[in-house]
């Protein structure tokens, strides 16, 4: 494993600095798993010591099993060519995470979002309460308990005739007189 | 001459030719289906010559398509537009997704029949529908035009209660003009 020298370097200073655990995925991708607190300072390390000078994403999981959000962040170096993937969890009731658009400006647009699908609050976060959604009043909608086919059917009109998975092939070969051909038939759902 | 139930007929029949062969279609995409637009207004499709052709704002437009699914969000932008269309005013429901809710029917934040909310002339089926089909759906509504049969601004002028009521179903927060027109 000759040429993973330099993600075991970049995973060997983080850990050393903060006591945290890591591993290095393949090339150019390493992960580390941090304390909620701990985030923004390793984030702050990263970006000031080791040249990850850009935030490429932030993003949230529903881990509803656990009973925790995880938030990920994925920052870039483009003198190392690493991608680094900061992971910590948070717990699900009264979820809050630091706000860290202090340290990229961009933060502001993902943890707006997050905001709202999630929930998740962010404290000194500057911007709308609304995002993409408008007028949003139910469950932030990408939580895995909200139940997005049933608020559906119960907010919009649903055109008859599509409560069931009906075979669209049966009915079109009847209503044009044709016969449905034996290589169609084996993707059938009436068997 | 206009009392004349003969002449007016020869001026409705003049009236709705000059109408159906000049379907100015308002520029406004929605949903992933207005990517074969550009398709079918270049070269290859050239709708130009069935009269078929964009206009920029919604008061110059005759015919507003609605090219696929339609958030909430954006339903509220598509009624703006609609009630300020002058008549005759004529909507095309694009692709699936304007007729059933398509693939998108279990989504918290699409509407799934649009002729719920607006009034619509014709509906073209297709995930997403291909130029042809686009075209044939533009011939249905001229045939319609020419037959007098497509007076959709009226009916929603006059149902506009049922409408409105559907509408604020979904749009919890109504802050639009009213139009009088
Ligand atoms: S009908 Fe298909 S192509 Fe059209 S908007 Fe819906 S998903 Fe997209």
């Amino acid at each position: 494993m000759t040429e993973l020298i330099k993600e075991q370097h970049l995973l060997d200073s983080l850990t050393s600095a903060f006591k945290i655990k890591g591993r290095v995925i393949r090339d150019r991708r390493v992960e580390v798993f941090a304390d909620k607190k701990m985030v923004s300072g390793i984030l702050l390390f990263a970006k000031k010591q080791l040249g990850f000078i850009h935030l490429a994403h932030m993003t949230c999981i529903d881990w509803i099993d656990e009973n925790k959000f995880e938030l990920i962040y994925t920052i870039w170096s483009p003198i190392e060519k690493i991608h680094l993937f900061v992971k910590t969890k948070i717990e699900r009731e009264n979820p809050e995470m630091e706000n860290i658009d202090s340290i990229w400006d961009q933060a502001n647009t993902y943890e707006r979002e997050i905001r709202e699908m999630f929930g998740i609050q962010f404290p000194g976060l500057i911007g709308e309460q609304d995002f993409a959604l408008e007028d949003w009043d139910e469950m932030p909608p990408m939580r895995k308990d909200f139940d997005t086919k049933k608020y559906a059917l119960e907010t919009y009109y649903q055109r008859p005739g599509r409560e069931d998975a009906k075979d669209v092939r049966e009915t079109i070969s009847e209503r044009s007189g044709t016969k449905v051909p034996d290589f169609a038939k084996k993707y059938s759902r009436e068997k | 001459m206009i009392n004349d139930k003969d002449s007016q007929k020869i001026v409705d029949y003049i009236q709705n030719f000059a109408r159906k062969q000049s379907l100015f279609v308002m520029a406004y995409g929605t949903g992933c289906g207005a990517i074969e637009i550009p398709a079918t207004m270049t070269s290859r499709y050239d709708a130009e010559r069935f009269g078929i052709r964009g206009a920029a704002t919604p008061r110059q437009a005759d015919v507003l398509l609605i090219t696929g699914y339609l958030a909430t969000k954006t339903l509220k932008r598509v009624i703006r537009v609609y009630e300020q269309m002058q008549e005759p005013k004529y909507v095309i429901g694009f692709g699936s997704c304007t007729i059933n809710g398509g693939m998108y029917f279990d989504s918290y934040n699409t509407i799934n029949a649009l002729e719920q909310y607006i009034p619509v002339d014709v509906y073209i089926n297709g995930c997403m529908p291909r130029p042809e089909s686009v075209i044939s759906g533009f011939v249905k509504l001229q045939e319609l035009i020419q037959q007098g049969k497509a007076d959709n601004g009226k009916k929603y002028r006059e149902n506009l209660e049922w409408y409105r009521t559907n509408q604020k179903k979904i749009i919890k927060n109504w802050k639009m003009p009213d139009y009088n027109w």
